[in-house]
């Protein structure tokens, strides 16, 4: 055969359309993150710049005509340096950071054997046990976190019980310490650590295992050398997903924290609501975003020079 | 040492009796719910022997392997190896290895470490441990691949590595679950020469789990073929080729023609048979205990019988019919011949001559015949 099979008009048409498709394909999120996120944190970028004022909106435009006809751009950069100065932000920072990290870890060693169980279990009781994952996504967030008042309060279900067994004479104070947060975080995220810990998990091959406790390798040996390491995607993956939402948690907090639960979603909300400082508030928001950006980034980096070393 | 000589040089233990089996498997059974995937086996296998489990899919020669490496938990029946009972010891800590179909790589880790995993499990000095694995990356003609990872390597490589991670242990019983069947053709056979050279210098018994009775002939000592959980025969290659028990294992092994018949003459020192069939009176020429007007069936292979144009002279082991279709193989030719009865035969004639000018054509009647010794007379 050395003459080409000529290229019907129709096959043409379709491929183009094709080549259009894909890039309509990407398009649809890509203009949904352009206006709903990118826009978004461009006004909050621009207020972070700007003076808090008496007014409505209450802070000072960033361009301003002059008398002269002079064109002014005034960046305030002072709402970033009074994060600095106040040491309540950095501790905020510094308190949400740890309060997320230890959650992450919490939820991690609570996920992963429910993980690992749904994973190697038998078919029908794995959709049972998936569905009892996902179900308390069916009642409102807020509900589950107002009935874990009722669970933790002095005179609530935990410390009745234990007072009417008569193994406590004064009740626990839970609620409102540090306490009732760390429960309310690790209830409400749980689902997001097993479940990509189980989708990862599912796939992993028993045949791996068996050549493991074949070459003499005890049940736990294996799990650390060989579980555990094949499973470091959906730890990374579901951390993450623990992790970055912790950090800007504001509800838990406020509903289950205590005055000295110091986090920087209840720092930002009275910034804004009760300082009414709108660039103040901004700028914490800005900070907090960074901050989340740039490990994430590296992390993405190392991920994908460790899959280049293994290419 | 009673016996010095090695099977490698010859020695056929199983039929000299004089050393005890190495691994003795006894009414051995596994039932998943109510499907029987292993139905009371009972084995005996030598020090040093190839022996090949062979049979189609689910007959239960991968559920008998895994029981002999610990992944399965036998319902009945027990297993011993080296005079140890087996039955209660995890696979952890049994003295076997095994080679898996998917070869069970582990992907994290370089080929240097997946081959190491085993002796680091017991301990052994990191020094010994990387001149082991030197040694037999070198076996296995890996040598200079050691920090690759199992997914940057070919199926023939990995395959390597497999062996060499399972051998690494020195185990007394290397089991292998169709260790080839992942590699194509040409591949395929110079590794079967390979694996026999490497398990005649290490000296490990090998159990191999395949569904290629090509393979099966050329590798084993020895090849039990199993049907239904049940092993049905037992024996050397050529003796399960040649004199096979059953239809069963006739029909499997190679390919055969069954002429089914009945007993018209049933003397001492041979056997008249009348296939209607075939439309052919049989003589077979040694005694068969069967009885008069018994049903019993004939099995011929292909490469044992002549055709031909004219009739052959004599009254027996002749049929006659018509060219149905001709396959050139290139070193031989396969003649599939209609009888009356609408049977087809099969027939193989090696193509000695470069050029056949007379050859048999298609539509041509013919005439097939065979010795009188060269069928089987099987009774089941």
């Amino acid at each position: 055969m050395t003459a080409q099979t000529p290229i019907l008009p129709v096959q043409a048409i379709l491929r183009r359309l094709a080549r259009h498709g894909r890039s309509l394909v990407i398009a649809v999120p890509l203009w949904w993150l352009i206006v709903f996120f990118l826009i978004p944190f461009a006004v909050v970028a621009k207020i972070s710049f700007a003076e808090a004022i008496i007014a409505r909106p209450p802070y000072s435009s960033l361009v301003d005509w002059t008398s002269e006809g002079v064109l002014l751009l005034k960046l305030h950069l002072s709402n970033y340096g009074y994060l600095l100065e106040d040491s309540l932000y950095v501790l905020a920072y510094w308190s949400s950071i740890q309060m997320a990290f230890f959650s992450t870890l919490i939820a991690l060693v609570v996920a992963y054997p429910m993980a690992y169980y749904i994973a190697r279990t038998s078919e029908r009781r794995r959709n049972v046990l998936l569905m009892l994952i996902i179900l308390p996504f069916w009642t409102s967030f807020l509900l589950r976190v107002y009935a874990w008042i009722g669970i933790l309060k002095t005179n609530g279900i935990i410390n009745n019980a234990l007072m009417s067994l008569g193994l406590t004479s004064e009740p626990f104070i839970m609620l409102q310490t540090n306490f009732a947060v760390y429960v309310g975080i690790v209830y409400t995220y749980l689902p997001f650590m097993v479940l990509p810990l189980f989708t990862n998990l599912v796939k992993l091959d028993n045949s791996l295992l068996e050549a493991s406790a074949d070459l003499g390798a005890s049940p736990i040996t294996t799990f650390f050398k060989v579980t555990l390491p094949l499973s470091v995607p959906g730890i990374i993956a579901g951390s993450m997903l623990v992790f970055i939402p912790v950090v800007g948690e504001f509800v838990i907090p406020a509903l289950l924290g205590g005055p000295d639960t110091l986090m920087i979603g209840k720092v930002l909300w009275g910034e804004f609501f009760n300082n009414r400082d709108w660039p103040v508030a901004s700028a914490v928001a800005i900070v907090m975003l960074v901050l989340l950006i740039i490990p994430i980034m590296l992390l993405r980096n190392a991920q994908e020079a460790s899959a280049e070393a293994a290419r | 040492m009673d016996n010095p000589q090695r099977i490698s040089d010859g020695a056929k233990p199983w039929v000299e009796q004089t050393e005890t089996p190495f691994i003795r498997i006894s009414n051995l059974t596994k039932k998943f719910g109510e499907f029987t995937a292993v139905d009371n086996i009972s084995l005996d296998i030598y020090r040093e022997e190839l022996f090949c489990l062979l049979g189609g899919s689910g007959c239960g020669k991968s559920t008998l392997l895994r029981m002999l490496a610990g992944f399965e938990t036998p319902s009945d029946g027990r297993i011993e190896i080296d005079g140890q009972d087996m039955v209660d010891v995890a696979a952890y800590n049994r003295p076997t290895n095994m080679m898996f179909q998917s070869y069970a790589l582990f992907p994290h880790m370089s080929v240097e470490k997946n081959v190491a995993y085993g002796l680091l499990r017991d301990g052994v000095a990191k020094s010994e441990v990387s001149d082991r694995v030197a040694e037999m990356l070198k076996l296995v003609q890996l040598d200079g691949f050691a920090t690759r990872k199992p997914d940057q390597l070919s199926g023939g490589q990995r395959q390597r590595v497999a062996l060499a991670r399972s051998l690494i242990k020195r185990p007394k019983l290397l089991l292998l679950d169709e260790p080839l069947g992942a590699l194509d053709k040409k591949l395929r056979e110079e590794t079967q020469f390979e694996l026999i050279n490497i398990q005649e210098t290490l000296g490990v018994t090998f159990i191999v789990v395949t569904h290629d009775q090509e393979e099966a002939m050329t590798l084993s000592t020895r090849i039990g073929v199993m049907d239904q959980g049940e092993i049905v025969q037992v024996g050397e290659p050529h003796e399960i080729y040649e004199f096979p028990h059953s239809r069963f294992v006739a029909d499997f092994i190679g390919s055969v023609n069954i002429f089914e018949g009945r007993v018209t003459d049933d003397a001492e020192n041979y056997v008249r048979i009348h296939s209607r069939q075939g439309d052919c009176d049989i003589h077979v020429s040694h005694g068969v205990s069967c009885t008069q007007n018994q049903k019993l069936w004939l099995a011929v292979r292909p490469e044992k019988m002549l055709i031909s144009r004219h009739k052959p002279k004599g009254k027996y082991n002749i049929v006659k019919g018509i060219v149905d279709e001709i396959a050139y193989l290139g070193n031989l030719s396969v003649y599939r011949v209609k009888l009356a009865s609408g049977k087809t035969i099969r027939v193989t004639k090696s193509n000695r001559d470069r050029r056949d000018e007379d050859s048999i054509g298609w539509d041509e009647t013919v005439y097939l015949s065979w010795d009188n010794t060269a069928g089987v007379v099987l009774t089941q």
